[in-house]
């Protein structure tokens, strides 16, 4: 039983350790996938603490986090995007 | 107990994978590599946890719905992962990044960037 | 902005529902029936949004099963082979890596066929696919690639997506 516990503390040792490049990275595009590998690892140490602590709750609150993490990625991937042609277009214009 | 083994050894090897994609993010040299490694969590890391867990829940604690519920969210991740890597790398490109060291082909940047 | 068409609804009121049942999982009327209203309202007001040709593939089983067999043996053989790949540049240090995008061509027409061989591109550790683009007919991927070995156009496509496009190629053209 305790050892479920056990694997759910290392997955979330090892989301804290993709904060520190969500820290210290030096572009947005750094910051993004840390932020979004934090989330899915998470993800996987809540699958493991419901299944020690046997309460459901934990699992939706699992599915959200993995689904949220992928819209605000996209988004920011589209605005860097967006952003990146709108500058090279402006810079060939003048 | 042999069943115990093997979902422990099943999350082990999650945690092997998802501690392979951690390192590379800390310490590849540029963003697009970064990418590459983190790739190894959300496939083979979520796919040990996940089949782990499912074992857990269908023998050990005898709930179809937990198991089903896991499945699908394994499933929700490896199809909803690549979308957002490839729109991050997209916009990463166009957006001027680039990695210090020459890459050995640039065929994209040779076509678009004149 | 295309039309609405009924297969198109069908098929996305069947995914949603499913996801429902798994989700919810009770089997009382009075949940499926909700279940069921909710999923024909958002399958009859984004299916144009999702599914833009031909959604007849989904009625049609042997090419359903031929996809499912993609998944569970082709990619998942693949799937395992570069992430051991992959976690050996991690664990020896990240030093031997040679990174470079490369562009390869591919006989895919279809929207689906190329969504599903991007997408699998993108989910093998070491190649991210960057963009899609189509000259005189042929459809062609910008794949970045974390060790280049090749950078002729045809070998390496054949050394990055050669199983995964034969596996695919059973189920979309």
């Amino acid at each position: 039983m305790t050892d479920l516990l056990i694997f759910a503390i290392f997955f979330a040792l090892l989301a804290l350790l993709c904060v520190y490049r969500l820290v210290k990275g030096p572009t947005a595009a750094d910051r993004m996938i840390a932020g979004d590998n934090a989330d899915i690892l998470l993800c996987c140490a809540m699958i493991l603490f419901s299944l020690f602590s046997g309460r459901g709750v934990y699992l939706d609150i699992a599915l959200i986090c993995g689904l949220f993490g992928i819209i605000d990625t996209i988004a920011v991937g589209r605005y860097l995007d967006k952003k990146g042609r709108f500058n090279n277009a402006d810079s060939d214009h003048h | 107990m042999l069943i115990r083994i093997i979902i422990d050894l099943l999350i082990a090897v999650g945690l092997v994978f998802a501690c392979a994609g951690t390192k590379g993010i800390i310490k590849m040299p540029d963003p697009f590599s970064r990418m590459q490694a983190s790739t190894c969590i959300s496939t083979l890391g979520v796919l040990g946890v996940a089949t782990g867990g499912v074992l857990y829940a269908a023998v050990v604690m005898h709930s179809a719905s937990a198991a089903i519920k896991i499945a699908v969210i394994a499933l929700l991740i490896m199809v909803t992962n690549p979308v957002g890597s490839h729109a991050i790398a997209k916009g990463a490109y166009s957006h001027g990044y680039r990695p210090e060291k020459k890459m050995e082909t640039d065929d994209l940047g040779r076509d678009f960037d004149e | 902005m295309q039309k609405t068409k009924f297969s198109a609804v069908l098929a996305t009121f069947i995914v949603c529902f499913v996801f429902w049942v798994l989700l919810d999982f009770s089997f009382k009327v009075e949940e499926l029936i909700a279940g069921a209203v909710v999923a024909l309202l958002v399958a009859l007001f984004t299916s144009r949004f999702f599914i833009r040709e031909n959604a007849g593939w989904f009625f049609n089983p042997s090419r359903f099963f031929a996809l499912i067999r993609f998944w569970c043996v082709t990619f998942v053989g693949e799937l395992i082979k570069a992430n051991l790949n992959m976690a050996r540049i991690c664990f020896g240090g990240c030093k031997d890596i040679n990174p470079g995008i490369v562009k390869i061509p591919t006989e895919m027409k279809s929207d689906y066929g190329l969504g599903a061989l991007s997408n699998s591109i993108t989910l093998t550790p070491g190649t991210i696919t960057m963009e899609v683009t189509e000259e005189d007919g042929q459809n062609y991927l910008y794949v970045h690639w974390i060790d280049v070995k090749e950078t002729d156009p045809e070998k390496a496509g054949e050394a990055i997506k050669g199983t995964l496009e034969k596996g695919l190629r059973r189920v979309w053209q």
